[in-house]
């Protein structure tokens, strides 16, 4: 307790110092954060009383409801990438907006479909348990946790990077200072109040962020007399690409990236390691499925909300003198268009409102990243991989606490590193892994019978190392971070490369497997399969 | 482990949540697909103007999607719990 004392302290001298800048600091924006901050270290320390096992720290016990799950997982979702991202997008191009928040949902009946009910009926605290149900526990842990680490840490780097820029031009904070109060706050929300923390703060910050979002677009509608068609006919008139921004643009222009992106995004989804550990925080089946339902409708509003500020924006900031700077684009980059939107429609209260929620928003991705990446460390590696078997709960919560420092460490270290790299290529490079990795050796494991260890392990890591080399070598890394002059691998995104691969070589594998091991591995697939489908045997909650 | 009844029920199960599951995934899948399918050949027919509005093609598909996906939750969810939740209680009970 004393610490987090001690870090609020730490946070508030930091925010007074740089209201002390040169510009007026936003006191909304930094009361706001301030009191979201303390009352998320409240819970926190709430939390840490309840936070005695690895259960209640993996999965907060198992006892959230499918409505706080929806929107803990809708919270996971809207990050602030994606919400000043998405905006940013449509501000710049339109319609193409659409293409990636389309893309980022319709991954939701996929998970709900195939993978929400057998993961909570097999698994207990991460979806490697689902793979090494039948499977051989170390090898599949050590890919499993592998597939994990690299999507998060990716993950970690874009939003750790995203954050310090945001939070910089927000609050006036140096970069380095502001990734590290993330880091700390997001090491003590972990590390104190483990899921049970995790989940709620997610759970405010959603909430808060479909107020803000809502209260945004009602007020962008309201100067349009609530008719869509006015908005839209007046961003057409002042949007320099004109007509063109109610049409697809550049972001897909062949049928491979088509086809490529639409799978990362798709399955990508349903292989998020932090999203799919969601899914052991409900008691069971039937929570699992409503907390699917919530979160599909959360986020598909919010999207909806997305594209009205964005639109928004083109047509009260874009020839705003206020928001621009003196090459006429706007102050931040794109991505601040909908903050500049914030104090268009409704002044310093609804600007610092905004601000304060997008820096809730990164503490709140970050934790739940943090977290899976702790666990899969933890409870794949550690518990699973390497001791097997003699495992001692204690020992095991130390190292998911040690776990979650390094991690902590790791992110803001990672993000003063990569300060000055364009990182937007790490998110669709983790969405490519967990489509290329994490979802095929999931769902093969669940539904195929003749699947065996050789095969998933053969068939993921090839996958996995395919998808890390072709981005590297294509357009995105190779041509503009390298500074070659044309890409050996021609496509921006990997995944239907890399998942081809990886679907071949697991079947390959599997079926020229005649090993002891796997054939004992196909006798165990029925037995698998029923309590996949009927849930009987599964864990219960925890009785607070 | 399993009685005759439990197996006969669990049947009734896999049969029963294969005919919820494939049409609905389907209709994911086409649906998805041919939207990015347009985007990737025919982005001028998404850019046409639904009759004197100003609102395009693409966008309002683009919503129509965003709530047929929705509303594929909402319906699985309302089949799995009136038709594949009482299966499971009998042999969740059973065994």
């Amino acid at each position: 307790m004393y610490k987090l004392i001690f870090l609020l302290g730490l946070l508030i001298s930091n925010l007074l110092y740089a209201g002390a800048g040169d510009e007026e600091p936003n006191y909304t924006a930094i009361i706001m954060f301030i009191l979201f901050v303390g009352v998320t270290l409240f819970i926190t320390y709430w939390a840490s009383k309840k936070t005695h096992t690895a259960k209640s720290f993996y999965t907060a016990g198992g006892n959230i409801t499918g409505l706080q799950n929806g929107l803990a997982i809708s919270g996971d979702f809207m990050s602030a990438a994606s919400f000043l991202g998405i905006s940013g997008l449509v501000y710049l191009s339109g319609f193409d907006g659409l293409i990636y928040s389309i893309g980022f949902l319709v991954g939701w009946p996929i998970i709900l479909l195939l993978i929400a009910e057998p993961l909570r009926n097999l698994g207990k605290y991460s979806f490697s348990d689902v793979v090494s149900f039948r499977l051989k526990q170390k090898p599949i842990r050590i890919l499993a946790a592998c597939g994990s680490l690299s999507t998060v840490i990716l993950y970690l780097i874009a939003q750790m990077v995203g954050a310090g820029k945001l939070i910089e031009i927000l609050f006036g904070l140096p970069y380095y200072s502001a990734v590290m109060i993330v880091g700390g706050l997001m090491i003590s929300y972990v590390t104190f109040g483990g899921m049970l923390a995790t989940t709620w703060v997610q759970i405010i910050k959603a909430v808060l962020l479909l107020f803000g979002a809502t209260l945004m677009a009602l007020l962008v509608l309201s100067q349009f007399e609530f008719n869509f068609n006015q908005l839209f006919s007046e961003a057409v008139n002042i949007h320099s690409k004109g007509e063109y921004i109610m049409a697809p643009g550049g972001l897909i222009s062949d049928p491979v990236s088509a086809i490529s992106l639409g799978l990362a995004l798709m399955f990508g989804t349903a292989g998020l390691p932090h999203i799919l550990m969601r899914f052991f925080t409900v008691p069971d089946a039937v929570q699992a499925r409503k907390s699917v339902v919530y979160a599909t409708g959360f986020i598909g509003y919010f999207y909806i909300l997305t594209f009205i500020i964005g639109f928004g924006a083109i047509v009260l900031v874009s020839n705003n003198p206020e928001y621009l700077n003196n090459s006429g684009a706007l102050i931040g980059n794109n991505n601040m268009a909908a903050i500049h939107l914030s104090h268009a429609v409704g002044g310093d209260i609804l600007l610092g409102f905004i601000s304060a929620v997008a820096f809730a928003t990164i503490l709140a991705v970050v934790s739940g990243l943090t977290l899976a990446g702790a666990s899969a460390i933890s409870h794949d590696l550690y518990a699973n991989a390497f001791i097997k078997g003699q495992n001692n709960e204690k020992i095991e919560m130390k190292v998911s606490k040690l776990a979650t420092i390094f991690l902590g460490v790791l992110a803001v270290f990672l993000g003063i590193l990569f300060e000055e790299q364009n990182v937007a290529f790490m998110v669709g490079l983790a969405f490519a892994i967990a489509a290329t990795t994490n979802f095929p050796i999931l769902i093969l494991s669940i539904y195929w019978k003749n699947l065996t260890t050789r095969g998933a392990v053969i068939g993921g890591s090839a996958g996995l190392f395919i998808a890390i080399f072709l981005v590297i070598l294509g357009p995105v890394v190779w041509v503009d971070i390298f500074g070659n002059n044309e890409a050996i691998f021609p496509y921006k995104y990997p995944a239907l490369f890399s998942m081809i691969v990886t679907f071949v070589g697991i079947w390959f594998f599997s079926k020229t497997d005649k090993s002891k091991n796997s054939i004992n591995e196909k006798k165990l697939f029925e037995s698998q399969y029923f309590r996949s489908q009927t849930g009987v045997g599964i864990d219960k909650p925890n009785a607070y | 482990m399993q009685t005759r009844n439990t197996k006969e029920i669990y049947q009734q199960l896999k049969k029963a949540r294969i005919k919820i599951l494939i049409p609905l995934i389907l209709l994911t899948i086409t649906s998805y697909f041919f939207f990015i399918w347009i985007i990737a050949f025919n982005p001028i027919f998404f850019g046409i103007l639904i009759f004197d509005t100003n609102i395009s093609i693409g966008i309002f598909l683009g919503f129509l999607l965003i709530l047929l996906i929705f509303l594929i939750t909402l319906i699985y969810v309302y089949l799995a719990n009136k038709i594949l939740e009482p299966l499971i209680n009998k042999i969740q009970t059973n065994v």
